[in-house]
């Protein structure tokens, strides 16, 4: 061990743990912007995690003077009925961040599914199932999920159905190319003179191939996501009331927009601070994997 | 490059049919029961029964799907529960309004977008900050816009104004329902610019996501495009930049931006309906915010359809557009 570590890079000894080493590793590369964007998104998982703890007073129960403006106890001020705004954000933020890594993971795995299975198989398979998602995307996908979830009625869960209905074709294409493209590599070729079976040959040859992508797009998709999932709770397509959700609490609060601001704008910043984390995260994690 | 024209409308049939088929099982999942939506939940049986009969419900699935496929191909698209009038009539008066504001918005997010792609791509003094604004302008939602949009220059500076689409009680109301080409067919320039006027806000809160990105793709197209071969030979015999920039990349740079733009476009509609609602414009998202709101799911399926058939072609018009600016994309 002396010998080995006479010889080492200097930088290295100072970790003395494996664990120490990996962090460093990992990291290693990535810059200055991208690690507040990292430690920002940190911040955001804290708030969603925590949210209930955080907030300072219950967000369904009124907690001081009706529509009082940001002061020290009410530091977002109160919407119409006396209820602690930056309570209802925080739960609202909880609500909207999960909602969009739900789908996210949904469209992911079965928009990833169907795109393995479409490249692997080829054929008439591919053809039919590459004809569905292309009709998918041809289509505006806001509208589309707009009359989904009007149709199977409203409820968060619903809501998140229906994104998630026109998002997983994204994944289905992009991880059909990719498994394109391996299908035909050596280590493919390799692994099927060595014998390997079909199926190990998809989730152990083709499957990793393809992840490094999906997560690239996942991680890009997801401000996109966090938009679009208040843009139709505003318009009343999420959980009914009084759940605190930050699209509707913004539509709510509309009509005091000149007499109490805040109602309306806060939550609306809610929203955008998530949203530029996540876009801010998702080009940091694309530089990461880029990178590599 | 209109000879291709026919054959990507006929490529577009197939999509078209998946939009309809789509909308179609989408009504038959919808918990609302629409035979109760017309004679009402306390109608007698046989009352019930004929309004059953009458809709078509009691035939079988694939024959009621060719009697909705072939109805929405002749212009019905059945009736709004909450108006009473055919859904193709409302979309008629609602959709032109819808059109003018996408319309404007578009051209204001093409300039502001073109100018936040060149600007940081040659790197004038400042464009740093841009680059930040054109990240984060993509992830503000577009009802935050709004409301600070109002509150800046209706509240604070009383420059705009924020409800309607113009402050004459006596606009024309026909025939197109476009305001715009209303008020010019009726002689009545001064309500044209009054409603130009009604449109600067709304059109700018819409505009500000899709020119974030245009500026995005336009500045990153011509980076590659300014390190090229081409323009370093263009540089080694004396071009200026701004010669270079013109002649030489500008037009090639078009082809992801056009493409964007196509993308974008579904993005704008969606936000239209909130940009419509709320600034009280009446539009074809004012009138499926309140079909959302009565369950009216006639409206929000005729409103899909049509919009989505409008998008269809549209994008048949972007790929083309994009070819003319760059012969090397294919059709």
């Amino acid at each position: 061990m002396a010998v080995a570590e006479y010889y080492a890079a200097p930088g290295l000894l100072q970790y003395r743990g494996r664990a120490g080493l990996a962090v460093r590793q990992y990291f290693h590369g990535t810059s200055v912007p991208n690690y507040v964007a990292f430690g920002a998104l940190a911040v955001i998982f804290f708030i969603a995690v925590f949210a209930r703890q955080i907030a300072p007073y219950d967000p369904l129960v009124p907690a001081g003077e009706a529509m009082a403006a940001p002061n020290a106890a009410n530091l977002l001020g109160t919407d119409t009925v006396g209820r602690d705004v930056l309570s209802r954000v925080l739960v609202g933020m909880q609500a909207t961040w999960f909602g969009a890594l739900a789908v996210v993971a949904i469209g992911a795995l079965v928009g990833g599914l169907v795109g393995l299975i479409a490249g692997a198989v080829g054929g008439w398979f591919d053809t039919v199932l590459m004809r569905i998602t292309d009709a998918f995307l041809a289509l505006p996908g806001p509208i589309l999920a707009l009359a989904v979830v009007a149709a199977l009625g409203r409820s968060y869960t619903n809501t998140l159905i229906g994104v998630a209905i026109v998002w997983w074709p994204l994944y289905t294409r992009i991880v059909r190319s990719e498994v394109r493209k391996l299908r035909s590599s050596p280590h493919m070729e390799a692994a099927r003179v060595g014998g390997v079976s079909w199926w190990r040959l998809m989730y152990r040859h083709l499957l990793p191939g393809a992840v490094p992508v999906t997560v690239v797009a996942a991680s890009l998709d997801i401000a996109a996501l966090v938009l679009m999932l208040s843009s139709l709770s505003f318009l009343g397509l999420g959980a009914p009331q009084p759940a605190p959700e930050l699209g509707s609490m913004s539509a709510q609060g509309l009509s005091y927009v000149f007499s109490a601001w805040w109602i309306p704008v806060m939550p609306a910043i809610g929203v955008a601070l998530i949203a530029i984390v996540a876009n801010f995260a998702g080009d940091a994690i694309r530089d990461r994997i880029r990178d590599r | 490059m209109l000879a291709v024209l026919p054959r990507r409308l006929l490529g577009a049939i197939p999509v078209i049919f998946a939009l309809v088929l789509a909308v179609f099982t989408l009504q038959k999942v919808a918990p609302v029961d629409p035979v109760a939506a017309l004679v009402g939940a306390k109608a007698p049986p046989d009352v019930y029964e004929a309004a059953r009969v009458e809709l078509g419900l009691d035939q079988s699935l694939p024959l009621q799907f060719w009697h909705y496929l072939t109805r929405a191909a002749t212009g019905d698209l059945g009736q709004s529960s909450v108006s009473r009038t055919p859904v193709a009539t409302d979309i008629a008066t609602f959709l032109p309004v819808t059109l003018e504001l996408l319309f404007v918005s578009l051209v204001f997010a093409a300039a502001v977008g073109c100018l936040l792609g060149l600007a940081t791509a040659q790197g004038w003094r400042g464009s740093g900050v841009l680059r930040v604004v054109m990240v984060s302008g993509a992830s503000v939602p577009v009802f935050l816009t709004c409301l600070l949009g109002m509150l800046v220059f209706y509240r604070f500076l009383n420059i705009l104004p924020i409800t309607g689409q113009t402050a004459y009680v006596d606009a024309p109301t026909g025939p197109t329902h476009s305001l715009l080409i209303d008020s010019l067919l009726a002689g009545r320039p001064e309500v044209f610019v009054d409603n130009l006027y009604h449109l600067v806000l709304p059109a700018f809160c819409l505009a500000l996501i899709p020119a974030a990105a245009i500026g995005r793709v336009l500045r990153s197209s011509l980076e590659a495009n300014l390190r090229a071969d081409h323009t370093r030979t263009a540089r080694s015999v004396g071009l200026g930049e701004k010669a270079i920039l013109v002649r030489h990349t500008l037009r090639n740079s078009l082809g992801p931006v056009l493409a964007l733009v196509g993308l974008q476009l579904a993005v704008m509609v969606g936000n239209c309906i909130l940009v419509e609602l709320i600034f009280a414009r009446p539009g074809i998202g004012f009138y499926i915010a309140r079909a959302i709101d009565k369950a009216d799911f006639n409206a929000i399926a005729g409103v899909t359809l049509v919009v989505g058939v409008l998008y269809v072609v549209t994008n048949i018009f972007v790929d083309i557009a994009q070819s003319v600016a760059d012969p090397r994309v294919a059709l």
